[in-house]
């Protein structure tokens, strides 16, 4: 595969920060674009290319990364993607979110592909990018506010421009570790606490105003053709007229759904079941969550449209407004064994409100409140907090707490893994985590899925490589049953490869092909990429690139910690205690069937078995010399060939 | 001829602000069009507005703006219908 030149959809240039000196400049997309398209891949290989393995995430020398995908800019179908990297604030590895919405083609437009920051403030500043420009102003009338606060003082400021705005909260600021970065109050670039590497940074807020600036696309006819084929395949995607009716979320408004079985852990993974009646009472289309809908939107260019606009007005949380509830939601609150939806459409809010990544703060809550159960918290420990399972009010305080690392708040900031460590008493076997962050995934029922969270390279998160079924999750005709190993790996292989893919163009999973909507798939992808860029992929080579970003990301965690293998393994709760009821009790991830897992998933990466670790042959395989030399250096490469496939 | 959005069924995607930046200036600028999508984040609210430098897609084979909503919220009411 070779790419000459790239004729279309980029801005053109990457935008370098260096909060340090204050000083800004630009440098060329397209020679890191020919080699890895956009977004995620570019910025994996900076991350990789520029930072030393000693670097702490709360050094200077970290960078966070925004990358807009390639196609974002142009009509095409999800394309509105963001990927923010940075050192993970939970074990320097790779740290790696994702956000929608309409900050990212608005930074194309104000003519950058990518921003890279460097550096740390000494007082509080954001970055106003604007007509190919870019400066650094002081955020004093904004530090210390919410993220709502910030967007409309900013707004105010720059009145009458329209401007986008990525900014942090309360609980960036304060360096909480689950901390995201929110762009258009509801989307949140959620995972590897993002948010508080830019909160160290003392940069509160990046706004963009795109103005007059515009993307172009290499052939148009082409281009268009793809674009039709695509909504063609949205228009027919039963999942769209789903979403259309009732979100993503409307998935759980039947009790019945396999959503229920296969994508809930209960009480901080004491059981994966939940009660019927719990089910209706925080779901039902009319009692439940979906009662408080007043409207959907969609991000750019987004042909779905997932984004539910909620108003309460009655009841205890009368007044509360805003976007977002979400599958998550839902398995936050079975998590919590919360069934009041008013409570947690409040919470989601507020958690967006202070900048936190609601995942995060469900996990350490829902530890907190075992803790709580098992009396090694009591209430002189939690503030006079009840942390009894299903009490919101507690959960929305603790929220608070958190953000303003108040308490009790102030303890569980770091996140359950150290928690647990300094609190002792056993805490550990139910501090859920993988690879030290925060996880409030399910992993004993559905194999694909667990496995996939547990090898991502952004430890404990669903969107890199989890399957729970043929006809949802993996390639089209795949056939498999979500509760047994068997081809798991083959599925999550593929999945964590499209991924890839997507987040190079910028193109949402929901109408791609993770979440089963079989909109856009790889085909698609290549097609649409090819005539906005004017280059010549085949699916292959595709694949290829896609290979390549994923093992950048793999070899940036080699080098920047000891994960191996043995990090590859679920927490330890799931591998040892059972599913207690409902149709999956005795289910748990065995750790001879997890071996066996583990070994076809490394084969078909063509790492090596015993260690995970990169081989040399694979590595140069895919061309990656420079990967390999650096992790040779490093002691962390593997010589040997491949073994042998073991079955 | 006029284009009328039903606000109800708008859900904001800018599809419409951006093919029709692309009929005037031959590449994807939303600046550059006629038409205006807002959406205030506070209340959900989305805002809808033609400019007068519409010329209802002269050249094409129908309005780009129509033919891109995939959420069906606008249509064209003609004089004579």
């Amino acid at each position: 595969m070779t790419v000459r030149r790239i004729k279309g959809g980029l801005a053109g240039k990457i935008l370098r920060v260096d909060l340090s000196t204050g000083k800004t400049w630009a440098e060329e997309t397209e020679r890191y674009a020919r080699e890895f398209i956009g977004g995620r891949a570019i910025n994996s290989l900076i991350l990789l290319n520029e930072l030393d393995p000693k670097t702490k995430w709360s050094d200077p020398e970290n960078l966070l990364i925004f990358g807009v995908g390639a196609l974002v800019g142009t009509l095409t179908p999800g394309a509105c993607r963001v990927s923010v990297e940075t050192k993970n604030v939970f074990n320097n590895g790779k740290g790696s979110a994702n956000v929608g919405g309409h900050f990212g083609p608005e930074l194309k437009y104000a003519g950058f592909d990518h921003v890279v920051i460097s550096g740390k403030s000494d007082t509080p500043v954001y970055l106003w990018i604007h007509k190919d420009n870019a400066e650094l102003r002081e955020a004093k009338s904004i530090w210390g506010k919410t993220t709502f606060e910030t967007e409309e003082i900013l707004e105010r400021e720059h009145t009458p421009r329209r401007i986008r705005v990525a900014s942090i909260g309360p609980a960036g600021e304060n360096l909480v570790r689950g901390s995201g970065v929110i762009c258009d109050r509801a989307k949140v670039a959620g995972g590897s606490g993002v948010g508080c590497v830019m909160g160290d940074k003392k940069l509160k807020a990046v706004v963009v105003c795109g103005e007059s600036g515009s993307i172009k696309v290499a052939e148009p006819d082409e281009f268009f053709t793809a674009v039709e084929i695509a909504l063609k395949k949205v228009r027919e995607s039963p999942l769209s007229e789903m979403m259309k009716k009732s979100t993503l979320a409307g998935r759980w408004t039947d009790p019945d759904s396999p959503n229920w079985d296969f994508l809930i852990s209960t009480r901080n993974g004491q059981d994966d079941f939940w009660e019927i009646e719990k089910r209706v009472k925080i779901a039902n289309s009319g009692t439940g969550f979906p009662k408080y809908r007043k409207s959907t939107s969609a991000c750019f260019m987004c042909p779905i449209g997932c984004m539910p606009f909620f108003e309460i007005d009655e009841g205890r949380y009368k007044g509360t407004k805003g976007e977002g509830f979400w599958s998550n939601t839902i398995m936050d609150a079975v998590r919590l064994d919360i069934t009041d939806p008013e409570g947690m459409i409040k919470a989601w809010i507020l958690a967006n409100e202070l900048g936190l990544d609601a995942d995060f703060v469900t996990n350490v809550a829902s530890w907190a409140f075992e803790c709580f159960e098992r009396g090694l918290f009591s209430e002189k420990d939690t503030g006079g907090l009840k942390l009894e399972w299903g009490n919101i009010d507690a959960f929305i305080e603790l929220l608070r707490k958190l953000a303003y690392r108040q308490g009790i708040g102030d303890f569980l900031a770091q996140g359950v893994k150290e928690a647990s460590q300094e609190l002792g008493k056993g805490s550990e076997q139910f501090a859920i985590h993988m690879k030290g962050q925060d996880s409030i995934e399910p992993y004993r029922i559905p194999k694909g899925w667990a496995l996939g969270v547990a090898t991502s390279p952004v430890a404990g998160r669903h969107l890199r490589g989890t399957s729970i079924g043929g006809e949802r999750f993996g390639p089209k005709r795949a056939s498999f049953l979500a509760h047994t190993y068997a081809d798991q790996p083959k599925y999550v292989v593929w999945q964590s490869l499209t991924k890839e893919m997507e987040d190079m163009l910028g193109i949402c999973v929901y109408v791609g092909t993770w979440s089963g909507a079989y909109a856009l798939e790889p085909s698609d992808y290549v097609a649409l990429a090819n005539s906005v860029m004017g280059i010549n992929l085949t699916e292959d080579d595709f694949f290829t690139v896609a290979r390549r970003s994923y093992n950048l990301e793999k070899a940036f965690n080699t080098l920047h910690t000891n994960f191996d293998r043995k990090d590859d393994y679920p927490p330890r709760r799931f591998m040892e205690e059972q599913v207690k009821s409902g149709p999956y009790a005795g289910h748990r991830c065995e750790k001879e069937n997890w071996d066996k897992m583990l070994d076809e998933f490394y084969e078909l990466q063509g790492w090596d078995e015993a260690t995970s670790l990169q081989t040399r042959t694979s590595l140069m395989k895919l061309g990656m010399e420079d990967v390999a030399r650096k992790l040779e250096e490093a002691g962390r490469l593997i010589n040997k060939q491949i073994s042998e496939k073991r079955r | 001829m006029e284009i009328l959005r039903d606000p109800k069924a708008c859900y904001g995607c800018r599809a419409c602000e951006l093919i029709c930046s692309f009929h005037h200036r031959g590449e994807f600028s939303p600046g550059g069009g006629a038409i205006k999508v807002r959406k205030d984040n506070r209340t959900g609210e989305i805002s809808w507005r033609r400019g007068s430098i519409c010329d209802f897609c002269e050249g094409e084979r129908q309005l780009l703006c129509v033919k891109y909503c995939t959420y069906k919220a606008l249509r064209v009411l003609r004089e004579d219908s």
